[in-house]
Order: structure tokens, then C-alpha cells, then sequence
């Protein structure tokens, strides 16, 4: 019970912290759904661990319903990394584009300076 | 024919020069594509005269020589040679290189350290990395004598249809991959590599692995 209501006012903090970061503008309109979503779907499976409990042993899983949430989380973590990782391969791709320009037009600056 | 030559440089100002002066006489244009290196290798390249290019980040081989091959076809060269700046290839083996795509044999050629002339490969390189890379690309229905070579002539054909994805060292393998999807004409020179350092370790190897399966998704 207790550890329910801590995770909970965590959780309510870091909302709180959300809505002051939109309030700055630090945060786009699509991010910030996307995190408050995150932060009520992580406060609904705090509220109801004890379904979520009953629901895993009725999918035949071992593991507690805290425990299922960890392995799921983990799994959507590796799969963040995993985009993360093919948006800097095309964000590198992007950059090499631009060097190779400014690489070629200094040096087309450089013959006509000397021409 | 117009015989360009692109040599990329990182952190090569103890060798650049010794190389300058052994290729430049064999071609038309040499263009140094100096990968922002860290040393005085832009400035040694500068004072010969000849075509150096600069990037203002390191983007690794596979992405300088898309910088010397890009700036060489936009100045009408016929024949691109890849060549590397640490004076482990024979500049004296240009010409037999090229010579298959002169003759109109072939639309690119790839230097082998497999053939007839003997190179002094490290044994972990002769024996573990190099049959592994000729394994895989066995597995992609690639077959030469060498799979990582990175001495190369291109015709200007070759050059303009290869698309070259890999800024890092998995470009050798892109070359050769591209070559057979666009069912160029290949062939293979016999040439010497004079090893000063070990090159791709197996660390390496892995990492070519894991660009090219990066650049399959994202491509």
C-alpha cells in the first residue's frame, strides 16, 4: 500500500514537472502528450497492480504483475535505443551530406580566389 | 583518359608526402580528402599543390572517399583510383590496376593481396579475419580472392552507379556488393600491401558487421 502511494506522488510530481516544462515551451505539444500518456498508463499500473497481478497468472506467466511490468518495460526501453540508434545513423547520413558539400565548394572558392 | 586518384587522409602527415610524391606522377588529378584530422596532415597536403579537399568533421574512409569520387566524376575523370595515405599499397601498381578498364575489360577492379604477389599479412588477418569476410560475402554470393581490399579503380561508369551508404570501413564490402547487384564487370589485379600497422582488427570487423545491417534497415 505504501509503496503504491509513493510511486504514486512520484508520479504526480513528474507530471507536474511535465506541465512547467509545455508551460516554458520547452516541450513540443506531441512530446508532452507523449510522456503524460506514459506517466498516466504508469500511474493506472500502480492503481490496479493487484489486476494486473491476476491478469498475468491468467496468461499463464509466473512472474508477478510488477515484475511482467519490468520485462515489458525493458523490452520497450531496448526498442527506443533500437530507433534511437537507425535516427542517428540517418541524422550522421544527413551530416556527411553536408560536410561533403562544404568540403567541395571551399574548394571551388579557393580556384576562383586564385583564379 | 582522365585518371584521378583519391587518397584519404586521417592523421597521415608522417607518410602523406612519401605517398604524394610515389602516386602523383602516374595520374592526372590527385585529390586528398583530408578527414579533419587532428595533425598538420591538411596543411602538409596543401603545400604540394595538389587537390585537397577538407571535412570539417571526421566522417571516416568510406566517407572521404564518397567526398574525392563525388568532387573526381564532377571534373570529368574517367578512371578514379582509390588508394590509401599510410604507404601500405605500391604506387607502382597503378597502372596495372587500370589497365583492365583502359582495355574496356573491365568497369572496376579490385586489388587482391590473394593473388600471385605476396603481401605480409598479419597471421590473425590471414587466417581468422579474412577467410571469415570471404565467408560472408560467400553467403551473399560474392566471390573474390579478396574481400577488403581498399585498393580500387573504378571507370567513371562504376563510379556514377555505385552508391556508396557506409561512412565507416564497411565501405570495401559496399563496393563490392554494389558491383555485383549492378552487374558490373569485374576484375581482380594481383597486388602487394607492405603492412606498417595491423589495420582492421576483429574489433573492427565487427563493427563493419553491424554498419552494414544498420544502413540495410535504414536505407
Amino acid at each position: 500500500m505504501w509503496q503504491q502511494i509513493i510511486a504514486l506522488l512520484i508520479i504526480i510530481f513528474l507530471i507536474t514537472r511535465l506541465f512547467k516544462q509545455r508551460q516554458k515551451n520547452n516541450l513540443a505539444k506531441n512530446e508532452f502528450g507523449l510522456w503524460l500518456a506514459f506517466w498516466i498508463i504508469a500511474g493506472l499500473a500502480v492503481v490496479f497492480i493487484r489486476p494486473i497481478d491476476r491478469l498475468v497468472h491468467a496468461l499463464g506467466f509466473s512472474a508477478s504483475g510488477i515484475t511482467f511490468l519490468i520485462y515489458l518495460a525493458v523490452i520497450i526501453l531496448f526498442y527506443f535505443l533500437f530507433k534511437l540508434r537507425l535516427k542517428i545513423a540517418k541524422l550522421e547520413n544527413n551530416l556527411a551530406k553536408v560536410v561533403r558539400e562544404v568540403a567541395q565548394t571551399e574548394v571551388k572558392l579557393r580556384d576562383e580566389t586564385k583564379d | 583518359m582522365k585518371v584521378a586518384c583519391v587518397i584519404p587522409a586521417y592523421n597521415e602527415e608522417k607518410r602523406l608526402l612519401t605517398v604524394i610524391s610515389k602516386v602523383r606522377p602516374l595520374v592526372d588529378d590527385l585529390i586528398i580528402v583530408d578527414d579533419c584530422s587532428k595533425d598538420r596532415t591538411y596543411e602538409i597536403a596543401r603545400k604540394t599543390g595538389v587537390i585537397v579537399l577538407h571535412h570539417l568533421i571526421n566522417l571516416d574512409q568510406g566517407g572521404a572517399l564518397k567526398t574525392g569520387t563525388e568532387y573526381a566524376l564532377k571534373h570529368g575523370a574517367d578512371i578514379i583510383v582509390h588508394f590509401d595515405a599510410d604507404d601500405q599499397f605500391s604506387a607502382t601498381e597503378i597502372p596495372e590496376m587500370i589497365a583492365p578498364i583502359l582495355a574496356g575489360r573491365a568497369d572496376i577492379v579490385f586489388g587482391s593481396r590473394f593473388l600471385s604477389k605476396k603481401s605480409n599479412l598479419p597471421w590473425s588477418k590471414a587466417h581468422i579475419i579474412m577467410p571469415l569476410a570471404r565467408g560472408v560475402n560467400r553467403f551473399l554470393g560474392i566471390r573474390l580472392s579478396d574481400p577488403q581490399s581498399g585498393f580500387r579503380a573504378l571507370s567513371q561508369k562504376a563510379a556514377k552507379e555505385i552508391e556508396i551508404t557506409q561512412n565507416g570501413k564497411a565501405h570495401c564490402s559496399e563496393y563490392i556488393a554494389e558491383a555485383f547487384k549492378k552487374k558490373l564487370r569485374i576484375a581482380e589485379v594481383p597486388i602487394t600491401v607492405t603492412y606498417h600497422e595491423f589495420g582492421q582488427n576483429f574489433g573492427g570487423g565487427l563493427q563493419i558487421i553491424q554498419d552494414m545491417i544498420i544502413q540495410k534497415i535504414i536505407k
